[in-house]
C-alpha cells in the first residue's frame, strides 16, 4: 500500500503514514476551515489499510506500529477527528500487532500534555508522553 | 444570566465587521505576538489562543446575518489588566437558538473542571458531533482554559434576530 503524505499549510498538519516501516506521524497544526474534507481521507487510508492490508497479514513486517503524534495546536473540532484517527488506529491491535502511541509536547506546554492525557483516558490505553524543547 | 464586567483595561485586540477565516488568523497572530513580547509562558498563549479559536469559530460557524440591519456585525475584543486576559466576542443569532444555546451555557458553568472534562468526553465520544464540528465541544472548551465561568448575555434586535455576547476572564498571574 502506498504511504500517505499531506503537506502542512497554515491551518493543517503534516501527516505522514509509512506503511512499509509501520510509522504513522501527524504533526503540527490543526484548525482546518472544512475539518471533515481534511481528516476524512486520512481516516479512510487507515481503514483501507486495517482492511486490505493488516486482515491479508502479508505484505509488512508487523511487529509494532508506531503513531507519533506531535501537534501544536488543534482545535475542538480536530480533537474529535483526532481521536477517530486513534480508534481506528487502536483497531490494529485485534489484528495481533502490537502498537504504541507517543504523544510529543513541547517543555512547559500544560495545554497539549493535558490534551493527550484526556485523550489516553477516553482510549483507555497508555501513551508515552515525551517533551521536547521549543 | 450574568451581568457583562466592564472592562477597564488596556484594549489589545479590537475587531467589528464581518469575519473571514484569514481574519481569525490574522487576530490570533497579533495575540500571540503581544503574549510573546509580554514574555508571558506558553500555557497562558494557549489558553488565550484556544478560547479566541472557539470563540471567533463559533461566530464564523453559527451566526445568522441580519440582510435587513449592519448594525450588529460581529465583534470581538481582547483586552489585559494586572490579573487576567478578558475576551468579548458578540454575534447575530436567529432568536429561536437562545434556548438550547443558553442551557448549554448555563449546563458548563454549573460544573467544576473534573465535570468539564467529563462532558467534554461524553460529548465528543456520543457521536454527536455535527458537520460544523459542533455539538457545543467550543463552549466546554473556552470554559475548560479559563477555569471561570462564561458571562453571556442576549440582546433582542427585532422578531426574529437577536444580539449574542459571551465574556471570559483567563488569569495571566498563577501560571507564569
Amino acid at each position: 500500500m502506498e504511504p500517505l503524505f499531506i503537506e502542512p499549510t497554515e491551518f493543517t498538519p503534516k501527516v505522514f503514514f509509512d506503511p512499509e516501516n509501520s510509522l504513522f506521524e501527524i504533526s503540527g497544526f490543526s484548525r482546518p476551515e472544512n475539518v471533515i474534507g481534511f481528516y476524512k481521507p486520512i481516516l479512510k487510508w487507515l481503514e483501507e489499510y486495517n482492511d486490505m492490508v493488516l486482515s491479508q497479514n502479508i505484505n509488512f513486517k508487523k511487529s509494532i506500529l508506531t503513531l507519533n503524534l506531535k501537534m501544536t495546536y488543534f482545535n475542538s473540532a480536530s480533537s474529535k477527528f483526532l481521536l477517530d484517527v486513534m480508534l481506528e488506529f487502536m483497531k490494529f491491535m485485534s489484528k495481533g500487532n502490537k502498537i504504541e502511541v507517543n504523544w510529543y509536547y513541547e517543555e512547559g506546554d500544560d495545554e497539549i500534555l493535558e490534551s493527550g492525557e484526556e485523550i489516553a483516558d477516553m482510549l483507555g490505553y497508555n501513551f508515552n508522553f515525551i517533551s521536547y524543547l521549543p | 444570566m450574568s451581568e457583562l464586567k466592564v472592562a477597564k483595561q488596556e484594549n489589545i485586540l479590537a475587531h467589528y465587521g464581518p469575519l473571514s477565516y484569514e481574519e481569525i488568523g490574522f487576530l490570533l497572530n497579533r495575540m500571540s505576538a503581544f503574549v510573546d513580547k509580554q514574555g508571558m509562558s506558553i500555557t497562558i498563549k494557549k489558553k488565550v489562543y484556544s478560547a479566541m479559536v472557539e470563540s471567533l469559530e463559533n461566530i464564523y460557524k453559527h451566526q445568522d446575518v441580519i440582510s435587513s440591519n449592519s448594525d450588529y456585525q460581529p465583534r470581538f475584543s481582547l483586552f489585559l489588566d494586572d490579573k487576567e486576559f478578558s475576551l468579548f466576542a458578540s454575534n447575530s443569532l436567529l432568536s429561536q437558538k437562545i434556548n438550547p444555546l443558553k442551557e448549554k451555557l448555563e449546563k458548563v458553568n454549573s460544573l467544576n473542571k473534573e465535570g468539564l472534562k467529563d462532558l467534554y468526553k461524553l460529548t465528543i465520544l456520543s457521536g454527536s458531533v455535527s458537520q460544523k464540528g459542533g455539538a457545543g465541544l467550543g463552549i466546554i472548551n473556552i470554559a475548560k482554559v479559563s477555569e471561570n465561568k462564561i458571562n453571556f448575555k442576549f440582546e433582542n434586535v427585532n422578531n426574529e434576530f437577536s444580539y449574542f455576547t459571551i465574556n471570559v476572564a483567563i488569569s495571566h498571574n498563577s501560571a507564569i
